[in-house]
């Protein structure tokens, strides 16, 4: 139609004709776009330069600040990091924690302090004529020399009355004395170094080998058949990865019940679910107790670029502006898991807990008891979430298994 | 349009100027960036199966570089921390890739150190979840009536297992696994890191508590 159209309005031009286009100048306004463009090019590779290097100082600041986690004297550091097992005014919990005031193992000075700091207490001791199952962390990965060196000389002088000073030279030689030799064996160990403690209680700690039958060992190690090995994705001493959970020192009874869970189905993972579908109850239970022995240095790190210090408030005080209570009213102070229902949480996993905490609030996950975590999870923004994970994450590994089932094996006898 | 030489003058120097802001520009910018400390190169092994992953075209379906927190929850779902150039050192070609049909690879074997779940889950997908459309490399395993010593079995559920005796993996199935599990980018970043700021820099880096009143 058109085609047509113009035959009949235009006639043909001479066979000969060369279009052409006569010289115009290209119109101002372009000019001035194409200046502002390159203007504001200009503006923004220099201003996003500035960024970066803001955010790279940001980034180097805060690992300084992850690194020395500078939080003034002794006193604040063993608020901080102390305070919520031993207590504020270092009293301890009656048939929990052991006292630090009037305790004999302060008597014997600050380097002492700082050799438990490093290791940790795994087993039974006898503070003040009284019986506690040790189970401390050790601060070897949490805390750097000049503030094991502060917290030492701060809780000498404050429970002990010693005002001796602990150099922080002293303590790297400490550190590297003590080496990868793992926590005090109760008290028993460290009276071999302490003269002035009472006598201590034996130390009957089951190792790894005692819960290691042959069934066991295999299902960890070689799998099976049908199922993979435990120790394939969550390490040969349990300690997990990632989204993998670290389970050395988890509660044997909240091992066991969540492998049940898989097993029925009322928890979903299908890795978890193939695995568990093939164990009898009394190979989940084995499990349970095999893992609940494993003790693990933590290979977690905050990871997820959350809020730490709102991480510390939620587990520490909770936020009841959002109905949430603090996570260590139940999982224990520190974080060490309350046998049989309540998980160990310190240096879990960030991704994780993030993960576990988004299935709870999502419905994905719904077998806790009585619904609480469901409840609190949905409570919770992404962001807090994120926020928990990364601090408890950051947190030393609490020797707490075998304690907690020795509890459960004392509480059974009774 | 007849003086033909300005006009390729300036189509050669328009290239020329973008090759140098694109390729050169950059190019110098990361070749001063350390091998961070925590990665180290690719066995052989690994390296075949790097070159069996590109064959195979993962990255169609899987990329290699974690999101920032401000971009997508990466974190949580376990596939790392933000990746930064550096992570790549000794990654050519890189394998970023840009589709996420399959989840990101970059830690997989952080979160997934299994080899045999890797054999199992290359050989049936659908073995382990039912509902996965990724697809299934049944040629890079062989049916054998009996395993030889030497041999890696693939773990099966009954559903899933021949008939009659053993899948086991070939060389290509396991040097591929052996990528995978190399596939862990865990170290904490260099500070010095080169990475995508993005929005995170600003005003809503400097207080924490703006951004999470905006969600």
């Amino acid at each position: 139609m058109f085609g047509r159209k113009s035959k009949s309005d235009h006639p043909r031009p001479d066979e000969n004709f060369e279009p052409y286009e006569e010289f115009s100048g290209i119109p101002m306004p372009v000019y001035w776009i194409a200046i502002a463009l390159a203007a504001w090019g200009a503006f923004m590779l220099y201003d996003t330069g500035k960024d970066v290097t803001l955010a790279q100082d940001e980034r180097v600041e805060e690992r300084a600040v992850q690194i020395s986690a500078d939080q003034g004297e002794g006193g604040n550091l063993f608020v901080a990091n102390c305070s919520t097992c031993h207590q504020p005014d270092g009293e301890g919990l009656r048939g929990a924690v052991p006292p630090l005031a009037g305790s004999e193992v302060l008597a014997a000075g600050p380097e002492i302090v700082a050799r438990i700091l490093l290791r940790g207490i795994d087993g039974p001791i006898r503070v003040g004529g009284d019986d506690f199952d040790g189970h401390m962390p050790s601060f070897a990965s949490a805390l750097n020399d000049d503030e094991i060196s502060r917290i030492a000389s701060y809780v000498t002088l404050t429970f002990g009355e010693t005002d001796a000073k602990l150099d922080p030279k002293r303590v790297a030689d400490l550190r590297h004395e003590v080496g990868d030799a793992g926590s005090f064996a109760g008290g028993a160990e460290l009276a071999t170094i302490v003269t002035s403690m009472p006598p201590q209680p034996p130390h009957p700690a089951p190792t790894a080998a005692d819960a290691m039958t042959a069934t066991v060992q295999d299902l960890v190690f070689a799998g099976r058949d049908d199922v993979w090995a435990c120790a394939s994705c969550h390490g040969d001493l349990g300690q997990g990865g990632e989204n993998t959970p670290r389970l050395a020192g988890q509660p044997a009874k909240y091992l066991t019940k969540q492998l049940n869970d898989f097993r029925d189905g009322t928890r979903d993972n299908e890795s978890m679910q193939i695995v568990a579908a093939g164990l009898s109850d009394a190979e989940t239970a084995a499990l349970g107790a095999y893992f609940a022995t494993l003790r693990a240095t933590s290979n977690a790190s905050p990871n997820l670029s959350a809020d730490l210090a709102r991480g510390e408030r939620l587990a520490l005080q909770g936020d009841w502006s959002l109905g949430v209570p603090a996570c260590f009213t139940c999982h224990g102070s520190s974080g060490f898991g309350v046998a049989p229902d309540f998980p160990a949480l310190a240096a879990q996993h960030a991704p994780y807990t993030a993960s576990q905490l988004a299935a709870w609030a999502g419905g994905g996950r719904q077998n806790s008891p009585l619904g609480l975590m469901s409840q609190i999870s949905q409570a919770l923004s992404s962001q807090d979430r994120r926020a928990v994970a990364d601090y408890l994450a950051s947190l030393p590994p609490v020797p707490a298994g075998r304690t907690a089932s020795a509890q459960e094996g004392t509480s059974n006898a009774e | 349009m007849n003086r033909y030489l300005p006009l390729s003058i300036l189509a050669l120097a328009i290239l020329a100027f973008a090759t140098l802001m694109l390729v050169i520009a950059p190019g110098i910018q990361i070749d001063a960036r350390n091998v961070p400390e925590g990665l180290r190169n690719y066995t052989q092994a690994e390296q075949n199966g790097r070159d069996v992953y590109v064959a195979m075209g993962c990255v169609y379906c899987h990329s290699q570089q974690p999101r920032s927190p401000d971009q997508a929850p990466d974190g949580e779902r376990g596939w790392g921390r933000p990746s930064v150039a550096s992570d790549y050192a000794f990654d050519a070609p890189h394998q970023l890739g840009t589709m996420r049909t399959g989840p990101d690879l970059l830690n997989v074997g952080a979160r997934l150190p299994s080899e045999g779940w890797h054999l199992t889950h290359l050989y049936q997908p659908r073995a382990i979840f039912d509902w996965s459309i990724m697809p299934a490399y049944p040629f890079l395993f062989e049916r054998k009536d009996r395993a030889a010593p030497s041999d890696t079995v693939v773990t099966l559920p009954p559903a899933y297992a021949p008939e009659s005796g053993v899948i086991v993996a070939r060389r290509d199935a396991l040097d591929l696994v052996a990528y995978l599990r190399a596939l862990d980018r865990t170290y904490p970043s260099p500070t010095d890191a080169l990475r995508d700021d993005g929005y995170a820099s600003g005003p809503a880096a400097e207080d924490p508590n703006a951004s999470e009143g905006d969600s």
